[in-house]
């Protein structure tokens, strides 16, 4: 009689001890092997040289392509094994040897494909383009790498294949293995063992140990040195198994019982049907997790399907596994068989009617072995013990139901979710009813289909985790995220600043790609720009007041034939169900480029209809910070006021009716492609607009001089911009005409949007935006009255700063000190506002007293204050700004 | 049986407030090993029965020949509470390994 060994460390050893145990044939209950018997001093082994063998990276450390060439290699001496693997499974587990004969060949397949997956598919690496963090640019990826050491405990009735199963991923994914088979069944286990050390897998990757469960489990799942467990088995064990692992956090993969239901419609295929719910029933003896054991049946065909199938199951022919002519061998044990013809019992004292089998069966010429007959219960209720407990066995219990509902009630009433077929001849209806079955795999017209990359495990108490495909992979593999950030500098670290007092930001990015054309004329260029942006098909946004001024018209001329449209039903302060209306006339024109000629409102319109266009979905689901990670649908603004900046901004603004204030999407990728100052768009802009939207830039320039973020380049952009105002504002104010200061007006704008781009706005856009989503006050003009308020706020933390702008506002401040040039720039504001015709007091723009303080807490949490020079964390103080401006 | 096992199973007992039998027998629970569990049921005529600390025990003989003599402990540590059965001979691989509740044999459970 054959003898095997443990094998350990690459060497195939006796038990420590020099125990051994005896293992039958289930078809003969005769001994045909014997076989060291692993204690814990074995375990403590293994598990030592996996540890080690981890630890010393020439398996772990190989690359992925590396370790594939070499499972092959494994797959290669299976192969070998192939005719001897076979026969010593269908003698061991009582396999027919037409299904044993098959396993040598899916385990080689599994372990090619996997491989295969391994080498060409399964994301070792992967870039994460937009991390979804603002605050922290830089680098973000992910690797994935292996576990550690890996305990893989498999049970009798597939030993070589589930070994395989847990082998193939945790191998390739640079594991070490310690494998435990079931105590009936380990020769194939250590057959493979075998194979590994023939193929060269280095020694301590794959170990075999041999030994019952109740004595090896507890070290296998408490071992420190152990970091992941895969456990196909009972339930009542598995929890124990999850409950060990935990003491020290270890990963579990776990595959329990079944008690999964073959649901057969009323329009099923009833040749089908028959074969698939025996198959499903009686395959391997019914000794399968997956067994559709419980066969649910129309009423409708109830009586005809249950004749047909005991007609079938008294046709299967019970044998010794190696007679050729079997279709069901024996069952694993005499303790299989005791437990088996228990339940069966037990059915019938439960009053379901045993029809067929129910009883042993002797083989002829064979003397003793584990043989039973295909049972079939019917009138079975779905609370029966038969029905809810797992039998492992070839008994089947037959359920009546009288629709899908009652069919899918019934199937889902188990504690139990690995697996389930539906068969009908109506492939929609039978995907409804497997898509309401919770359970891991549901097969349609078919049953006991395992592929190799396909995921198999359990919902609910059949399981945790995944075998197979690249599910396996990750299951093995551990994902570690690396980041590295745009700016080594702690003076630059946003975050780090929250435990600082100091917080400026020293470094900046610029970044700013819309291309600009300004001047006279600049409009004709839209007709180059357009084919250089690879479009044909461009949409014009705008609004009524701009359409009815012609403005429209203007560039819908100078696009010629490439304008499909003009959409004007765009107001002011656009919210979110704006953006998706223009983008589904967008799409009804099958516009290529969007063309925004307006004020902010539009151009930020246009932006989120970029977006969405390029997309999908709603502008709801791109209210994000810097996630876009390719260009959108080309974008060309032109502004019809001096004010936002949008036609170069990153960022676009949406009122929300659902958080009940403005929203903002912030990318780089939304700032236009090209924006177009042709000052005759601003000619006919009324005196009023003119006004609020330089105070809307001028702000924009102030605030962002202001900012924690400010830095040389937004500094000189702001600053000339507040220059440029402050010149050109009281000309155009006088004379609407004035060209030359029409184009220094919308300069002015398109610099302090730059400049803001960098280093965003602070707390009077805060105080702003309330006043604008809670009151419809016109942005640049809420803007302008609070900015000099906010700037005598920021005074002792901006000073050097606001001394500059005092001086672009036209203040001398020749000997000054520093200090009282800041202050003097707030003055010099209120002067400008007040040689313009701007309104001075929120009270003037009809903001009522009493809603100040809720103004106040709204304000403070909105993201522009983040950035303010001076850090805001009381509303009191806003509310006292609020009260000054009123 | 362990004291804590016969305290614990009169406990229950006097809880459900149930004259029966405490029945071993064998259960399934899932891919590839049946354990001993147990249940409250009547005593058939076949049984060996069996009365420890003032609690009858029942077996159905197969079983017995299978599973030998029992022992019966009880656990009840943070997330393990219940009766650990082991007997003689091997039923399975993995006896004395999880525990299991006392139910009634006409209810399912695990």
């Amino acid at each position: 009689m054959e003898h095997y060994k443990l094998f350990i460390n690459g060497e195939f050893v006796e038990a420590e001890d020099g125990r051994e145990f005896e293992v039958i044939d289930p078809g003969t209950e005769a001994p045909i092997a014997t076989v060291a018997q692993a204690g814990k001093a074995d375990a403590e082994k293994a598990i030592a040289a996996a540890r080690k063998a981890f630890d010393r990276g020439d398996w772990s450390g190989l690359t992925p392509a590396e370790r594939a060439a070499k499972v092959q290699d494994f797959a290669d001496q299976v192969k070998r094994q192939g005719l001897r693997l076979a026969l010593t499974e269908s003698m061991n587990t009582g396999q027919v040897i037409s299904l044993a004969g098959y396993m040598p060949l899916l385990c080689v397949g599994f372990l090619r494909n996997l491989s295969l997956a391994a080498v060409t598919k399964f994301p070792w690496e992967e870039e994460i383009p937009a991390s979804g963090n603002a605050f922290a640019p830089g680098r973000d990826f992910i690797r994935r790498e292996p576990v550690g050491v890996c305990v893989g405990i498999v049970p009798w009735n597939y030993p070589m294949y589930i070994a395989i199963w847990k082998i193939a991923p945790a191998l390739l994914a640079g594991n070490t293995m310690v494998l435990k088979p079931a105590s009936y069944t380990p020769l194939s286990a250590l057959i493979l063992a075998e194979a590994a050390k023939a193929a060269g897998i280095p020694d301590g990757v794959f170990n075999v140990i041999a030994g019952p469960g109740g004595e090896l489990g507890e070290i296998l799942c408490t071992h420190p040195d152990v970091d992941r467990v895969a456990f196909t088995g009972s339930t009542v064990v598995g929890r124990e198994v999850m409950r060990m692992a935990a003491t020290t956090v270890k990963k579990v993969t776990l595959e329990l019982g079944g008690k999964s239901a073959n649901i057969i419609l009323d329009d099923a295929d009833m040749d089908l049907a028959v074969e698939g719910a025996l198959f499903g029933s009686f395959f391997h003896q019914g000794q399968v997790c997956s067994s559709g054991s419980r066969v649910l049946v129309s009423s409708k065909i109830y009586d005809e399907f249950l004749d047909k199938l005991v007609k079938r199951a008294e046709s299967i022919r019970v044998g010794y596994q190696l007679d050729q002519t079997s279709h069901m061998g024996p069952l694993i044990s005499k303790q299989q068989l005791a437990t088996v013809e228990r339940y069966v019992e037990l059915g019938k004292a439960e009053g379901a009617e045993l029809v067929t089998g129910g009883r042993r069966v002797e083989v002829k010429g064979i003397k003793g072995g584990f043989y039973f007959a295909p049972t079939i219960f019917a009138r079975v209720d779905n609370k029966m013990r038969i029905a809810q407990e797992e039998i492992f066995g070839p008994v089947l219990c037959m359920i009546k139901y009288d629709d899908d509902e009652e069919a899918i009630a019934i199937a889902n009433d188990t504690m139990y979710g690995l697996a389930g077929g539906v068969f009908s001849s109506n492939t929609a209806r039978a995907e409804r009813v497997a898509r309401a079955i919770r359970t891991g795999t549901m097969w349609v017209n078919n049953y006991h289909i395992f592929s190799d990359y396909c995921p198999f495990g359990g919902y609910k108490q059949s399981g945790v985790g995944r075998e197979f495909g690249l599910e396996s992979l990750r299951e093995y593999t551990q994902v570690k995220r690396i980041h590295v950030p745009a700016m080594a500098d702690h003076k630059s670290n946003l975050t780090f600043k929250i435990m600082s007092d100091d917080k400026k930001i020293a470094g900046f990015s610029y970044n700013c790609p819309t291309a600009v054309v300004a001047g006279h004329g600049a409009l004709s260029s839209i007709y180059k720009w357009v084919v250089d942006l690879g479009c044909r098909r461009a949409l014009i946004l705008t609004d009524p007041g701009v359409n009815k001024a012609g403005l429209a018209q203007l560039v819908k001329n100078a696009l010629v034939d490439f304008c499909v449209g003009i959409y004007d039903n765009i107001s002011s302060d656009p919210d979110l169900g704006t953006v998706d209306a223009a983008t589904e006339a967008a799409r009804d024109l099958r516009a290529d480029c969007v063309v925004s000629v307006g004020g902010g409102s539009v151009i930020d319109v246009g932006k989120g209809v970029c977006v969405t266009l390029k997309n999908g979905g709603r502008m709801n689901d791109y209210l994000n910070f810097l996630v876009l990670t390719e260009p959108q649908t080309p974008h060309i603004a032109i502004p019809t006021t001096a004010g936002t900046g949008s036609e170069v901004t990153n960022i676009a603004v949406f009122t929300s009716a659902g958080a009940g204030r403005k929203l903002f999407i912030v990318d780089n990728r939304i700032a236009p492609n090209v924006a177009i100052l042709d000052p005759r768009f601003t000619i006919t802009l009324p005196r009023d607009l003119t006004v609020s939207t330089a105070m809307d830039a001028m702000t924009h320039a102030v605030e962002a001089m202001m900012s924690i973020l400010s830095n040389q380049i937004c500094d000189g952009l702001a600053l000339h911009a507040i220059r440029l105002i402050k010149e050109n504002l009281p000309i155009v104010v006088a004379d609407g005409r004035n060209e030359k200061a029409r184009l220094n007006m919308q300069l002015a704008a398109t610099m302090a949007g730059w400049a803001f781009t960098m280093a965003q706005v602070g707390l009077a856009h805060g105080m702003a935006h309330t006043l604008g989503t809670e009151l419809h006050i016109p942005h640049g003009a809420a803007c302008g009255i609070v900015l000099p308020k906010v700037m005598r706020y920021n005074v002792d933390h901006a000073t050097d700063k606001l001394a500059l702008v005092a001086q672009a506002l036209g203040v001398n401040t020749a000997g000054m000190k520093q200090r009282d040039a800041a202050l003097a720039a707030a003055d010099a504001v209120e002067a400008l506002m007040k040689e313009v015709g701007h309104p001075m007091r929120l009270r003037d723009v009809g903001v009522s007293e009493d809603s100040l303080p809720v103004y106040a807490l709204h304000a403070l949490g909105d993201t522009a204050v983040i950035f303010n020079a001076r850090l805001v964390t009381n509303p009191n103080d806003i509310l006292e700004l609020y009260k000054q401006a009123y | 049986m362990e004291p804590k096992a016969s305290q614990a199973l009169r406990s229950l007992l006097a809880n459900k407030g149930i004259q029966k039998a405490v029945r071993i027998d064998l259960r399934f629970s899932g891919c590839c090993d049946s354990s001993l569990s147990l249940y409250l049921d009547d005593i058939s005529e076949s049984d060996l029965t069996c009365e420890l600390d003032g609690l009858k025990f029942v077996i159905a003989p197969e079983i017995y020949q299978l599973a030998g003599q029992v022992s019966i402990s009880y656990v009840d540590e943070p997330g393990k509470k219940g009766f650990v059965l082991r007997p003689s001979k091997t039923v399975g691989e993995w006896d004395g390994f999880g525990v299991c509740d006392l139910a009634r044999r006409a209810e399912p459970g695990v």
